[in-house]
């Protein structure tokens, strides 16, 4: 019945006297991505939400992108994009030169003063760009000539290539410079953007899709994907039932088993697991709520580590993500391979040693089961997003758990808005967070646990950590970095100042008539330029033309 | 969780008997003929009193405790077997014995709220009914502006108040929103009655007020109330499901109808049991509230003009937005 | 007539005002921040505090609400927050959705509804009127929501007959014909109006059933009868016309509830309508927006309820006399 449709579709637009014929051949093909939400702005510096991102990266360059396989030390591991070499002049000064064959989508070529204006406006404080404070090592961009670009660093250390190239999408200086930094969250050009990548906005359209189409004389290779659809789905299970009915092609996480599951009985989606960049871990509240006390329970890190103990992390992966989770021995996610050490002090699950633990410090069981100390019971909340169903599975498990040990716990699921609220404020007991991080730890990491990281909302501070994370973020090679990062996660592990619970893996679902798929875990869709349809795998929306 | 506490089945217990008690004056032998006679009435309230008893003797009959996660890797998302007559869930709960607590909270809710909601309704419509003109236009504008409130509201509120709601909360803030309906029944009711002679009786001998609306009046307009709670209930519950299935309802781990639906919507295809039987079971008891109030309007007066019009302004039935029934209830002039 | 026509018309907008106060407070004083997307990370405080002042938000209350007021009194609803463009129209965009979707519930509810009654009065008490009896209270008593989730997941994910979600073909629509978009158009309406329109439909049935029986039994038609005429023609033509008239009444109550969009509905099906609009933006703490939709959803009610009383006081003149007293 749905081909019958589908034929009758197809017929009346056959039937048509609208013009527009049909695509055939290498470069047709129409890709529909289920999107969750819907963008803010497709101006990159105002905001670096994933599906903005997502979006706007197929629209605008970057100067040079990582590799496939996220090595962000140095400059070897990086490809060409805007700019096709790079040279370093002296140790603090680094020259891009650009491709001329650069165009905007309006026929201006690209120059090195868009370079230096982008520089500018992602630095503005006035614009306020989230990026802005993982660019406070680069002095000043300037441009030599129109297509030499010179970045210029405040001090040497490894990653000075990655944090040059990876943040910047860079903009059109002749359509932007006129406009106030204040008006660039509102302005026409972000539902209407002007770029010089291989795609081009074609049409949004609000509380439904996003269409790109390619821009065939882009100046490296012609995309073979001709039209990139994102459609908007409120939620994850719409989206994946669309996915199995056919009407949207790619899904980049499909998050739980049973959506696993319903993917694999499909049988034109193929799966493609990659390295998940999201870990997901109960964050204590060390001091207490949105005081500078320390916080009656979690300000012990004996309690602490008790806590973790009496998790079986293992299990509770396997039960919420089916095998397709891994519990990492440290606050990191499965895409810092390097990272995950083998002899890091990672503490077993032991509900025996754990409830010693918690009754050498004084907290003895009650009546009820319950345990208390001088009239306190060993109760907390537990605070997820409602928006999540993984977090709240996890927090019913935990809260199971815990009552096995004595330790009660009451499950607070709020809206989003609240949540981020409450994390601010220190307003909460303990909540289940999920981060997404970037390729490489050094922003993830002191983000998280250093004191003036701004995801570090437990208020965790060690001075002997910081100590340690520094020298891994400054530290000249790949040796003494590891090494440093190994003490620093060695620390984290002993203070246990979160319940780490699992780095998923993310399975991406695409249909199979799409080959050449690669998936890079920071930026699922990097690669869709390269995507191809071969010319008899083409299906109705494929071949529709305006 | 410390377990769905036993209030909800004791207001269930109480609503049964407050409605007795008001019926009692019409109670004769020929209404309860009537209400049996009609068609649907009889299975309909032994549906009513098979899911009451399953609230009631809910930790006698349930095999497990609600929140137990029995296997959270080896028994989750189970076909209905004999074990476990309904199945599990994904987090490894039975599901039947989640249906049987829900039972209380669904219910209890929906009671709860319409308690509040009848009274509240009562007191006010009947204070306009009897005193007229000041009072009662005063009212029945707060009455107008509470109707012309979008239901969107509720979830604005539920959503204000910051804290995930209990049970209890939830339903005093669905009772306190949905009264204004109510109010306007009763005080057509107290309006109509309030012309009789008895009362002028009452009045002349020098009674009170508020004695002469409860003894005299509020008894007469027991029938209408009656049906339109039975209604409220049935209302009450969907809404309840509703606000749960978004997420500002009732918060797990406590078993509700609505939020079972909720959780299981991610396994749609994979586990429909999860979400069938919620859904049966509140279709199922909204259907016998439904089925017993055209019983008792039935019986209590078979005369009655369901093709009325409505008398004052603006009675405007119960909103359709979270699944809510266009109630139609009678009204006389 | 007139006087009362004046009084109830500045009750309504009086009414409309005290809505939107309320409104207006309940959202500024609930917690949470307004700018952030779900599942993505927190602003950072200096931006955040950049785009407070932006809209105004770090005045006192008052004043907020002194000038928001002054603002729509100019006609300018202000820019939604999540999407970065004028309020007005984010619902321009969503009123038509929502209209769509009301007008045909409401067309399935109403001929359905109808049909089953009329056939349910015709075969009173024989064994099609009590099958019907219990399948609509059946059907009246399905939750909305649950409703929608099986259809979708029968006839949109199992078995292909219809889209799964949306309002057109995202890739597709634009290369139709006139005639391919129609369908196109319909394909996606189908499942929604159903749910809506069905459980609706149900609840006329029953009610039209009682109506119809009633008129049946009145002196007129008794009348017609021994007249001779046919029972078709004595059902179509007197009962049925006696019965519509509170039927319309109550249609007409409805629609501005239908109007103001099903939240539930709207959600699992992905339509973009004002409820969706609205269930978003109080989640998302999108302020202009959510004062939009109330505001719009307060006249629609207060305005479908003036059209009722209208309608009603046309209808039946002795309450006409009622309120020149």
């Amino acid at each position: 019945m749905r081909r019958l449709a589908t034929l009758a579709l197809v017929l009346a637009a056959a039937c048509t006297s609208h013009g527009g014929g049909s695509c055939s051949g290498e470069y047709c093909g129409t890709v529909v991505f289920a999107a969750l939400g819907e963008p803010v702005s497709l101006l990159p510096p105002v905001s670096s939400h994933r599906l903005d991102r997502d979006i706007y990266d197929q629209i605008f360059l970057k100067l040079a992108d990582v590799g496939r396989d996220l090595n962000t030390v140095g400059d070897a591991g990086f490809e060409p994009q805007l700019a096709d070499r790079w040279s370093w002049i002296d140790a603090l000064t680094l020259a891009f030169h650009l491709d001329p064959r650069a165009r905007w989508q309006d026929g201006r070529p690209v120059t090195a003063g868009d370079v230096a204006f982008t520089f500018a406006a992602y630095a503005d404080s006035a614009l306020g760009a989230p990026d802005r404070d993982n660019l406070k090592r680069i002095a000043s961009v300037t441009a030599q000539d129109s297509l030499t670009a010179v970045f210029r660093f405040r001090e040497r250390y490894p990653e000075m290539f990655y944090d040059a190239v990876y943040y910047l999408r860079i903009l059109p200086a002749h359509l932007l410079r006129n406009l106030p930094p204040t008006q660039w969250r509102s302005s026409a050009f972000g539902r209407n953007p002007v770029g010089d990548g291989p795609y081009r906005l074609v049409r949004w359209a609000p509380g439904e899709s996003v269409e790109l189409a390619a821009d065939s004389t882009f100046f490296r290779a012609r995309p073979h994907i001709r039209r990139l659809v994102w459609r908007f789905a409120s939620d994850l299970s719409v989206a994946v039932t669309q996915l199995v009915a056919g009407e949207v092609d790619a899904i980049e996480v499909l998050a739980s088993p049973a959506n696993l599951e319903r993917a694999r009985k499909a049988p034109r989606l193929a799966l493609y697991p990659y390295p998940g960049s999201v870990i997901i871990y109960v964050s204590f509240n060390l001091k207490a709520r949105g005081g500078a006390q320390p916080h009656p329970i979690f300000g012990d890190p004996v309690v602490r580590r008790a806590l973790v103990s009496a998790t079986d992390r293992v299990r509770m992966a396997r039960s919420v993500w089916g095998g397709a989770a891994e519990v990492p021995p440290a606050p990191i996610p499965e895409s810092w391979t390097a990272l995950w050490f083998d002899d890091l002090p990672v503490l077993p699950y032991d509900t025996v040693a754990a409830a010693r633990a918690l009754e050498r410090r004084g907290w003895r069981v009650g009546p009820d089961g319950i345990r208390s100390r001088g009239g306190r019971k060993l109760a907390f909340t537990l605070t997820v997003p409602s928006t999540s169903p993984p977090r709240r599975q996890y927090a019913q498990l935990i809260q199971e758990e815990l009552r096995a040990v004595g330790v009660e716990v009451a499950i607070e699921a709020v809206d989003n808005a609240t949540l981020q609220e409450r994390l601010r404020e220190g307003a909460y007991d303990a909540a289940i967070q999920a981060w997404a991080n970037d390729p490489t730890p050094s922003s993830g990491v002191p983000e998280l646990w250093s004191r003036n990281g701004g995801g570090n909302y437990g208020r965790y501070w060690n001075p002997a950590f910081e100590r340690w994370e520094r020298a891994a973020v400054t530290a000249r090679t790949r040796q003494a970095a590891l090494g440093a990062w190994h003490a620093a996660l060695r620390i984290l592990a002993e203070d246990a100042p979160a319940i780490v619970l699992a780095s998923p893996d993310n399975v991406a679902a695409i249909d199979r008539r799409i080959i050449n798929v690669r998936l890079r875990p920071d930026s699922y869709w990097a690669y869709v330029r390269d995507w191809r349809i071969a010319p008899d795998q083409l299906i109705a929306r494929d071949r529709a033309m305006r | 969780m410390t377990g769905v506490p036993l209030l909800p089945p004791v207001l269930v217990l109480a609503g049964v008997i407050a409605a007795v008690f008001a019926l009692r004056r019409q109670a004769s032998g020929a209404a309860v003929r009537r209400f049996f006679a009609s068609p649907a009435a009889t299975p309909g309230l032994g549906l009513l009193l098979f899911f009451v008893a399953l609230a009631l003797l809910a930790p006698v009959v349930a095999p497990y405790r609600p929140s137990a996660q029995l296997d959270i890797v080896g028994l989750q998302n189970q076909a209905p077997s004999w074990r476990h007559l309904l199945g599990t869930d994904v987090l490894s709960r039975d599901v039947f014995s989640r249906l049987a607590y829900g039972a209380r909270v669904s219910l209890g809710i929906g009671v709860l709220a319409t308690l509040v909601s009848v009274t509240v309704g009562a007191a006010v419509g009947a204070a306009a009914g009897y005193f007229r003109r000041g009072t009662d236009a005063v009212l029945m504008r707060l009455v107008d502006v509470g109707l012309a409130v979008p239901k969107v509201f509720i979830v604005l509120v539920a959503v204000a108040l910051g804290r995930p709601l209990g049970a209890v909360p939830l339903a005093l803030l669905l009772g306190i929103t949905g009264w204004f309906a109510t109010s306007r029944l009763v005080r057509a009711e107290v309006l109509s009655l309030g012309e009789r002679e008895f009362v002028e009786a009452a009045r002349a001998l020098g009674a009170r007020p508020w004695r002469i609306i409860a003894r005299h009046v509020l008894p007469g307009a027991a029938a209408v109330l009656v049906v339109s709670a039975t209604l409220n209930v049935a209302n009450m519950m969907l809404l309840e499901a509703g606000l749960s299935f978004i997420g500002v309802g009732v918060q797990p781990p406590v078993p509700s109808w609505g939020n079972m639906i909720a959780d299981a919507r991610d396994v749609l295809t994979a586990a429909p049991w999860i979400s069938l039987f919620p859904g049966l079971a509140i279709t199922g008891v909204v259907l016998a509230l439904h089925a017993v109030s055209d019983g008792l309007r039935e019986a209590l007066d078979p005369r009655a003009r369901l093709g009325a019009l409505p008398a004052s302004s603006g009675e405007v039935p119960q909103e359709r937005w979270l699944g809510g029934r266009v109630a139609r209830h009678r009204e006389a002039r | 007539m007139a006087a009362w026509l004046l009084r109830r018309v500045a009750a309504a907008l009086a009414i409309v005002f005290a809505v939107v106060t309320v409104a207006f407070f309940a959202m500024h004083l609930a917690p949470g921040t307004p700018f952030v997307p779900a599942g993505e990370r927190p602003l950072r405080p200096d931006v955040e505090a950049g785009l407070r002042a932006r809209f105004g938000l770090d005045r006192p209350l008052a004043a907020q609400y002194v000038s928001y007021l002054g603002a729509v009194a100019r006609g300018d609803l202000g820019e939604s927050f999540s999407q970065q463009r004028p309020v007005a129209l984010a619902l321009q965009e969503a009123i038509p959705n929502t209209v769509v979707l009301a007008a045909t519930a409401l067309a399935i509810d109403l001929l359905l509804g109808l049909a089953i009654g009329a056939l349910q009065a015709a075969y009173a008490r024989r064994r099609l009127d009590t099958l019907l009896t219990h399948t609509t209270l059946f059907v009246y008593s399905l939750p909305t929501f649950w409703l929608g989730l099986v259809l979708l997941m029968v006839f949109g994910q199992g078995l292909h007959w219809f889209p799964v979600g949306g309002v057109t073909d995202p890739v597709l629509h634009q290369a139709l014909s006139p005639a391919g978009r129609a369908l196109d158009r319909l394909r996606h309406l189908a499942l929604p109006a159903l749910t809506l329109g069905l459980v609706g439909a149900a609840g006329t049935a029953r009610f039209q059933r009682a109506a119809l029986l009633e008129a049946l039994s009145q002196g007129f038609v008794k009348t017609a009868r021994a007249k001779g005429l046919r029972e078709s023609r004595v059902m179509l033509a007197h009962a049925l016309r006696n019965a519509l008239l509170p039927t319309i009444t109550l249609m007409g109550l409805a629609l501005p509830f239908l109007l103001t969009g099903s939240v539930v509905v709207e959600t699992v099906f992905a339509w973009p309508g004002m409820g969706k609009l609205a269930a978003d933006a109080v989640l998302s703490r999108d302020y202009p927006v959510v004062m939009a939709t109330t505001m719009a959803a307060a006249a629609l009610v207060v305005a479908g309820s003036l059209l009722a009383d209208i309608l009603y006081t046309a209808a039946d003149p002795r309450v006409a006399r009622e309120r020149k007293a």
